[in-house]
């Protein structure tokens, strides 16, 4: 099994759902969004990122307002729509169930292993 | 020592060093790579461009005087390079597909997963061969088995194309996003029409002549075969199917064509980048095609199974939980919001192929029937002294056929092999001559036209000749053409095959018409009305009386002359001939083509006119009189059939003789005739000596039942019953034998 592939697919899978819990919070810039995440310890690239804000923002979940800045142009702000409010509403839920359908396995699983390790014992 | 540029980049004006600029024009390229397939690239990058300019401001602002290379490979590191994207983003096709596999679903729908928009690929999943036809059905989300059917049906166009597709179309295994990698594109920079070959060139690293040479060589030898061209009946409805023949082979336009549909254009410059990527070379090919085929006996073999398990597969998944159907459910409205918008392309697609397709083949018509038309002329161009006057009207049509008809030949030739060739244009000074010129050759057969009507304008005033016929109450006559002459098609204007009737000064023409009528008298009368057109009424007249036109006579037969000499002095006017055959009540006629079997004379037949015999007069009228309705069915008459004269008209006497070589027929018949009659004679012969026999037979009976009668007892009685038998069996064998003379008789006598 290739651990590394199992790795990135579980962290692409929540990837949308972070950087939509972020942007959900309040109107922002996309290098606030990589500021946060690394803040919880989640490191991702600029160049990861635009392509999926646009993509969400081509699926109708997000939406961008031109800002102006005091030095330079305008820059571009992402704002969620309704439709992203729904959707993050649902992934939201996903996400509680399977947090707690994965603690639960996950302890399951290692209660077992201790349980076995006693019988070894 | 580094030189520094500005540069305004999104919007801020940036001091940057050489170097460094081009180390980001460089990774904004490779971005554009990175992104060639993602519905908003020019957006992401940018965006992405925006913030490095943002960043080198604030590079700036911190008192940096100028961005140095450094200075950009911080900022490139921050954003992230395509390979480092990969490593954290997991859009890979081959992640979703793995994933899509296990969960049992066929992947015809996997390209569509994470935005990612379509692009052909070669299945490697669900490959039988090279994984084309699984690929394309993936890519217009059908079955994979439809397209294979419709594949295995035009196999003799397909091979070509599943090669080229197979070569060019990258495998899903290839994993190589974002690295320089070969793509087939349409070069629009350098197209002639779609720029289809010029990105087969780019592929494949050849010439680009080279390529297009190829797909020219069916057309090139379409024109050169001559076969297809009736001349002017070039739109000749049975030929047009030949067109399309496989002489022509469809299959380069065809390929062309759907290249050109499939194909992406290479508009930016990654795109054309990834056009001449890395080099595909013979090995590499080899090596694809080797790989594809190793495996291949192995997937047919599965394949079947395969088909098996999936139909299992989906009765197992009927059964599953309510959750597991509802994503289902979910798939297939996705799927078949999918499959409308597809078909609709699909259909415009067709649409757009198709007018392209007409389109084409209008042009390369238009093409080689001028070309035709332009052969035709010139190789008639030695026989243009039987036809056209001396001094402008012999000036203006070379005129016409040099300016009209080759100019335009030419000019388009070399347009095609400059622009094959990667020349530029031809300038405005070649182009405008050009033209010119064939304005010149419009005038030249205008003029020419114009001449040419006016040399036929006045007809002669015709006078009737009557042919003395040595017997003309004979029952029977029989026109036919002097032997071994060969006849022409009379239409009224045709010239055909000259070869081997123009002696140095004259040409033949067989402008010759037949009338039957009905004969007042009891004897044959053939009459010739010859005709003439020309400039005036006088010249019209003159031509006329210089027909010389002779029939001869031989016991029957009435012998054609073989045609109307034209020489060059008095040119062809349209002289033509009227032959009137009066034929009596209760005598027969018949027309033979005997050794001209391929030719046609117009006969009227049918049309029962006494009177018009003695109708012409200096009358005006007569003309459209004789301008009879030749073609009409109702005058149709048969050749070689003998037809006998009645009161009402003609009704055929023979049946039809089906083969064409007439005089070869005639003489097998006779001679089966001959060996029948022959038979017959034979045959009667027996019959009388079969009857002589039986009629002894029963004497002999009779005979010996008297001697057996007064000899009954010098005799034994086996010896009596044995004679008996035998001859009993004669008699039998006789009277049968009689029976089926009689019988073979009866049918000879029918």
């Amino acid at each position: 099994m290739d651990i590394q592939n199992t790795q990135s697919q579980m962290r692409k899978g929540v990837l949308e759902f972070c950087i939509l819990s972020i942007i959900q919070q309040g109107e922002v810039y996309p290098s606030d969004i990589v500021e946060k995440m690394k803040l919880a310890n989640l490191h991702i690239l600029e160049g990861t990122l635009y392509p999926l804000l646009t993509r969400l923002k081509n699926a109708g979940l997000l939406n961008y307002r031109w800002v102006e800045s005091i030095s330079g142009p305008p820059r571009k702000y992402f704002v969620m729509t309704e439709e992203g409010k729904a959707a993050f509403g649902i992934l939201l839920q996903t996400w509680k169930e399977m947090a707690t359908a994965v603690d639960q396995l996950t302890q399951e699983k290692t209660n077992t292993a201790e349980n076995s390790n006693q019988a070894v014992s | 020592m580094n030189k520094v540029i500005n540069i305004n980049f999104q919007g801020r004006i940036l001091p940057i060093e050489e170097q460094a600029y081009e180390i980001l024009k460089q990774y904004i390229e490779s971005l554009r790579v990175y992104f060639a397939n993602e519905e908003g690239r020019d957006e992401i990058i940018n965006d992405i461009e925006c913030r490095i300019a943002e960043l080198c401001e604030d590079r700036l602002k911190k008192g940096t005087v100028c961005i140095a290379a450094n200075d950009i490979d911080l900022i490139i590191t921050s954003i992230g390079r395509p390979a480092d994207f990969e490593a954290q983003d997991g859009f890979e096709a081959s992640t979703s597909q793995t994933q899509q596999n296990t969960s049992g679903n066929n992947s015809s729908n996997f390209y569509r997963d994470g935005n990612r928009p379509k692009r052909l690929y070669r299945d490697e999943q669900n490959k039988v061969l090279g994984g084309v036809c699984s690929g394309i059905a993936n890519y217009f989300v059908i079955e994979p088995w439809v397209v294979r059917i419709l594949w295995f049906f035009l196999i003799g166009i397909n091979i070509l194309a599943y090669l080229i597709l197979w070569i060019a179309v990258p495998s899903t295994s290839v994993k190589v996003v974002g690295g320089v990698r070969k793509r087939l594109f349409r070069d629009i920079d350098n197209k002639i029409i779609g720029g289809v070959a010029a990105g087969l060139s780019k592929y494949f690293g050849i010439q680009v002549w080279i390529v297009r040479i190829l797909f020219l060589i069916p057309f090139i030898r379409f024109v050169a075969n001559f076969r297809h061209m009736h001349l002017f009946q070039f739109w000749d409805a049975p030929d047009f199917p030949n067109f399309l023949d496989i002489t022509f082979s469809p299959g380069a336009v065809f390929v062309y064509i759907v290249l050109w549909l499939v194909l992406p254009e290479a508009k930016t410059s990654a795109d054309k980048l990834e056009m001449v990527g890395e080099k595909v070379d013979l090995n590499s090919i080899k090596n694809t095609i080797q790989n594809d085929m190793e495996g291949f006996s192995k997937r047919a073999q599965s394949w079947g199974s395969d088909l098996y398990n999936r139909n299992k597969g989906t009765n197992n998944m009927n059964e599953s939980n309510d959750s597991h159907e509802s994503s289902e459910n979910h798939r297939s409205t996705e799927n078949r919001k999918g499959l409308l918008y597809y078909i609709g392309r699909i259909i415009t697609l067709c649409i757009k192929g198709f007018v392209y397709f007409i389109l084409a083949i209008v042009g390369i018509s238009l093409l080689a029937a001028l070309f035709g038309i332009g052969a035709a002329a010139t190789a008639l161009l030695p026989l243009k002294n039987f036809l056209i006057e001396d001094g402008a009207q012999t000036w203006s049509v070379i005129g016409a056929i040099l300016l009209f008809v080759w100019v335009p030949i030419i000019g388009i030739v070399t347009a095609v092999i400059r622009k094959i060739a990667g020349l530029k244009k031809a300038n405005v000074w070649v182009r405008s001559s050009f033209i010119a010129l064939w304005v010149l050759g419009w005038v030249c057969i205008f003029y020419f036209g114009s001449s040419l009507g006016n040399s036929f304008s006045r007809h002669n005033a015709p006078a009737e000749q009557s042919v003395a016929l040595t017997n003309p109450t004979i029952n029977y006559v029989e026109i036919t053409a002097a032997p071994k002459m060969k006849y022409y098609e009379n239409h009224w204007y045709q010239f055909e095959d000259f070869q081997g009737f123009s002696d140095e000064d004259t040409v033949y023409v067989r402008n010759l018409r037949i009338r039957i009528v009905q004969s007042k008298t009891d004897s044959f009368e053939v009459k010739i009305v010859k005709l003439s057109n020309g400039k005036t009424v006088q010249n019209a007249n003159e031509l006329a009386s210089k027909i010389n036109f002779e029939l001869t006579q031989q016991d029957s037969m009435l012998y054609l002359d073989k045609g109307i000499g034209i020489n060059k002095i008095d040119k062809f006017r349209n002289q033509h001939i009227i032959m009137t055959i009066a034929v009596p009540i209760g005598k027969r006629i018949k027309i033979t083509n005997k050794g001209w079997s391929q030719t046609n004379i117009n006969i009227n037949g049918r049309g029962i006119r006494t009177g018009t015999i003695d109708r012409i007069t200096n009358d005006e009228n007569w003309y459209d009189e004789w301008n009879e309705p030749w073609d009409n069915e109702s005058y149709q008459f048969e050749k070689g059939i003998e037809y006998k004269m009645t009161k009402t008209g003609l009704e055929s006497v023979s049946p039809r003789d089906i083969d064409e070589d007439r005089s070869d027929d005639i003489k097998k018949m006779d001679n089966e005739n001959l060996d029948k009659e022959i038979q017959l004679q034979k045959l009667k012969e027996e019959r009388e000596a079969i009857k002589n026999d039986i009629k002894k037979l029963k004497e002999e009976e009779l005979q010996k039942d008297k001697i057996k009668v007064v000899k009954v007892n010098g005799l034994k009685k086996d010896d009596i019953g044995n004679s008996n038998l035998e001859k009993m069996n004669k008699i039998g064998k006789a009277a049968g034998k009689l029976s089926d003379l009689q019988w073979v008789l009866d049918r000879f006598t029918h």
